[in-house]
């Protein structure tokens, strides 16, 4: 039998560092290889998601003169009547936002508040069972592209105690 | 394996990050944002929630919404801020049997860590959904301040959301981590912390792997939350001077007007003045009212000039005092300066701190982002990534050749992780031309002269042939031991040539430095002198390419268009040998015009008679 330090016992100990080494190494290269197919894939899931909503900071600064334009509307309407290209001017700028994937939330009053899908800006006295419901919408809000871009504000009732 | 996660636990905000790829990360919550607020409510349906939606109806639910908890976490009830914000918060507090504080929340008592808890486990939640896989442990961060009742509460509060929590790691470190500071020998750091509700100094001191921290200070109720009240009292009574109507008594104007005013800060970060306009704002007997005011960057800083001053009278108090109440140390033997929170990218702030150190503070990284990023680098230490990724190395430098005109055309860019191989494809200056000069160099000037040479070697025996015909591939190729080996091929022959260059990246920090220095320093003049190199490179092909023509199809065009270009043509040399760029520009595009016409006349295939011609077009410019 070889001694403890013999040559045949030297090889087989540098075999088996050199077969840990490559294990390593094999291992190494092959999750760094997967590492960068996963990476290119989340990247271009990224890419895509950044492309769809690119422009959103445009959308919602645009949907902040929609509302001034709804304002501004309805502040006409209650002086006497408004010429109808004004609603055609509203339509074609709703239009056009709609094909780039906004899409309002509609606020029914009296529906339970969601805060999900609603932000709440004020509380008013109601009866018991309208507690916690929708008391009114105070400014729109809206989708894009199915994700909440502006959460519409809403008033909600609170029980009078 | 599976990820650590790194969680900035804040007041208001909370981020988390991951290290994906050797590189931190920030994970977006479910509903799409990079910060989560750190608020947590039960609706009256008895629904829990947490984050942006409890936020979305604490108006209606306020007894029920419990925010700042982080203010209460690990803290006796008898201690003086507890007293405080019992005063200014809206829900329900009370001393637990322990003498902690407990918060009622839906008619139940709760401690501190238990809705902190609630905060990490939406958290947690989340970043599996993003990172597609079970988290299980984390490190979360703490104010330097904290002691060790804060700090074990935190552990706590993980703990009850399912991380095992492998740290807590304080903020300041976590921010020093980000930039890589902790690498720096014997260095003291200030990071100066606007949140939004909260306002931190600590001094730092890193030294062999550790980072201690030597002061902390601040002021736990200021933030950039002031800084907006400010703007909208000053909106309020600029209006009411102008209109004689007090908006802040109508609710929804005032929400109007707080979002808008929220806008205007932002802007002026980035523009020197801005306008808050809201048509249709409120009404009176007289009609609809609109909002129209204008603020300027400098009014911004007048209102806010005494928040900005009360924090650096405070880090120039936690640096200088004596211990305990500061470090006790000269404002010149500060190294470096981190800020952190969305209030410092103000630039009166960044001004104030650079003003006070006389150095330049790091801001590169997100200030909302900085602490989850850095505790996601201390998570990756812990989980093995880090280190990992510290054995792949980038080009200090850019690698290139010389071309045409002495301009330096960059093969592999600074930055680039190595191991990595680039080729292009270059061809010959001139008629016949039969070897080629390869002159490698670094560097990040537009001129090859001003960059360093590598090394340079000849490739011939390229067969005779018209200049910009013969295909010459030149690779370059690092080797994870940061070897270059350049090699030129010509295509058609098959010869090659390559040198074998050992030093390409070794170079050290201050030379790697002083030269990217220089290259900012001189990137106008050298943007210039490339151009004009360019510039010139295109002159000098379209001369070769006239004189072509008219060697080829002299015959075939009219004695006027060929001394039109023949002219032309010595007046664009002209150019090229004065050098005037705007000049060259000229000479280059009326040649070019001229150029056209023998197009016209070939294609049209017959031979105008003299006279017949029409006038070569001039372009002007």
């Amino acid at each position: 039998m070889a001694g403890k330090n013999s040559p045949q016992d030297q090889g087989s100990e540098a075999l088996e560092k050199l077969t840990k080494e490559r294990d390593d190494y094999l291992a190494g290269w092959q999750r760094a290889k997967a590492d960068l197919s996963n990476y290119k894939k989340d990247e271009l899931k990224r890419l895509e998601e950044i492309a769809r909503f690119a422009n959103a900071e445009i959308i919602l600064d645009l949907i902040r003169v929609l509302d001034s334009f709804e304002l501004g509307l309805s502040a006409m309407e209650r002086m006497g009547e408004v010429e109808k290209g004004i609603y055609l001017i509203r339509g074609q700028l709703e239009d056009t936002l709609k094909k780039y994937g906004l899409e309002r939330i509609e606020v029914k009053e009296g529906a339970p508040f969601d805060p999900g899908l609603q932000e709440a800006v004020a509380s008013v006295d109601g009866e018991e069972a309208q507690d916690g419901h929708i008391a009114g919408e105070v400014e729109r809000g809206y989708l894009l592209h199915g994700r909440v871009l502006r959460a519409p504000k809403v008033k909600v009732y609170k029980k009078r105690t | 394996m599976a990820k650590i996660l790194g969680i900035d636990l804040g007041t208001t905000n909370s981020a988390v990050a991951i290290v994906e790829g050797g590189e931190p990360k920030i994970l977006e919550n479910a509903e799409g944002n990079r910060t989560t607020p750190s608020v947590v409510s039960l609706s009256k349906s008895g629904e829990r929630l947490v984050g942006l939606l409890a936020k979305r109806q604490s108006v209606t639910n306020p007894q029920n919404t419990i925010s700042s908890v982080k203010r209460l976490i690990g803290r006796k009830f008898s201690d003086p801020e507890v007293q405080k914000d019992k005063k200014i918060l809206p829900f329900e507090l009370r001393e637990s049997s322990d003498g902690g504080v407990e918060i009622k929340m839906g008619g139940k008592w709760h401690k501190p860590e238990e809705i902190s808890a609630m905060v990490l486990t939406k958290l947690k939640k989340d970043a599996e959904a993003r990172a597609g896989e079970a988290i299980s442990e984390a490190v979360i961060t703490v104010p330097a301040y904290f002691d060790d009742s804060q700090r074990q509460a935190t552990k706590n509060a993980g703990e009850i959301a399912g991380l095992t929590v492998r740290r807590i790691i304080n903020e300041p470190t976590a921010a020093a981590l980000a930039y890589g500071l902790d690498k720096q020998k014997n260095e003291v750091i200030v990071v100066y912390d606007f949140g939004g509700g909260t306002f931190d100094i600590s001094v730092l001191e890193v030294g062999d792997n550790t980072v201690e921290a030597k002061a902390t200070g601040g002021d736990t109720h200021l933030g950039g939350d002031d800084f907006d009240q400010l703007v909208i009292t000053h909106l309020v009574s600029e209006y009411k001077k102008q209109e004689g109507v007090d908006i802040s008594k109508d609710p929804l104007a005032l929400q109007r007007l707080k979002e808008a005013a929220e806008r205007a800060k932002h802007e002026l970060s980035s523009s020197i003045e801005t306008e808050v306009n809201l048509p249709y704002v409120t009404s009176d007997s007289s009609g609809p009212k609109h909002f129209l005011i204008k603020l300027s960057r400098a009014k911004l800083e007048e209102l806010t000039a005494g928040l900005v001053k009360k924090s650096i009278d405070l880090v120039r108090e936690v640096v200088t005092a004596r211990a305990p109440k500061g470090a006790g140390l000269g404002l010149q033997e500060i190294d470096e300066i981190i800020l952190v929170g969305g209030q410092t990218r103000m630039p009166a702030i960044q001004n104030a701190v650079k003003e006070l150190f006389g150095k330049e503070p790091h801001l590169g990284i997100n200030p909302d982002e900085v602490v989850a990023v850095g505790a996601a680098i201390q998570a990756g230490i812990l989980q093995g990534d880090v280190k990992d990724v510290l054995l792949l190395d980038v080009t200090p430098l850019s690698l290139g050749i010389e071309t045409l005109g002495g301009v330096f055309t960059k093969l592999i860019e600074r930055n680039t992780t190595i191991p990595t191989s680039k080729s292009q494809i270059f061809s010959t200056a001139s008629d016949n031309q039969t070897s080629v000069e390869v002159h490698v160099l670094q560097g990040e000037r537009e001129m090859a002269a001003d960059n360093k040479t590598l090394g340079r070697f000849i490739l011939d025996g390229i067969p005779p042939s018209p200049r910009g015909m013969p295909q010459i591939e030149v690779s370059f190729d690092i080797d994870a031991n940061g070897i270059l080996n350049v090699k030129a091929a010509d295509k058609a022959t098959q010869k090659s040539q390559s040198v074998r260059i050992e030093a390409s990246t070794s170079l050290s920090k201050e030379e790697v430095e002083r030269l990217k220095r220089e290259a900012a320093e001189h990137a106008r003049e050298d943007k210039e002198k490339r151009g004009l190199a360019e510039l010139r490179n295109q002159g000098e092909t379209l001369v070769y390419a006239a004189e072509k023509a008219l060697r080829e199809a002299g015959d075939k065009i009219p004695n006027e268009t060929v001394q039109d270009i023949e002219g032309k043509v010595k007046d664009l040399k002209e150019a090229l040998t004065a050098g005037d760029t705007e000049v060259i520009k000229s000479k280059l595009n009326l040649l070019s015009g001229a150029l056209q016409k023998i197009g016209e006349i070939l294609y049209k295939g017959t031979k105008h008679e003299p006279g017949q011609a029409e006038p070569p077009k001039e372009e002007s410019n």
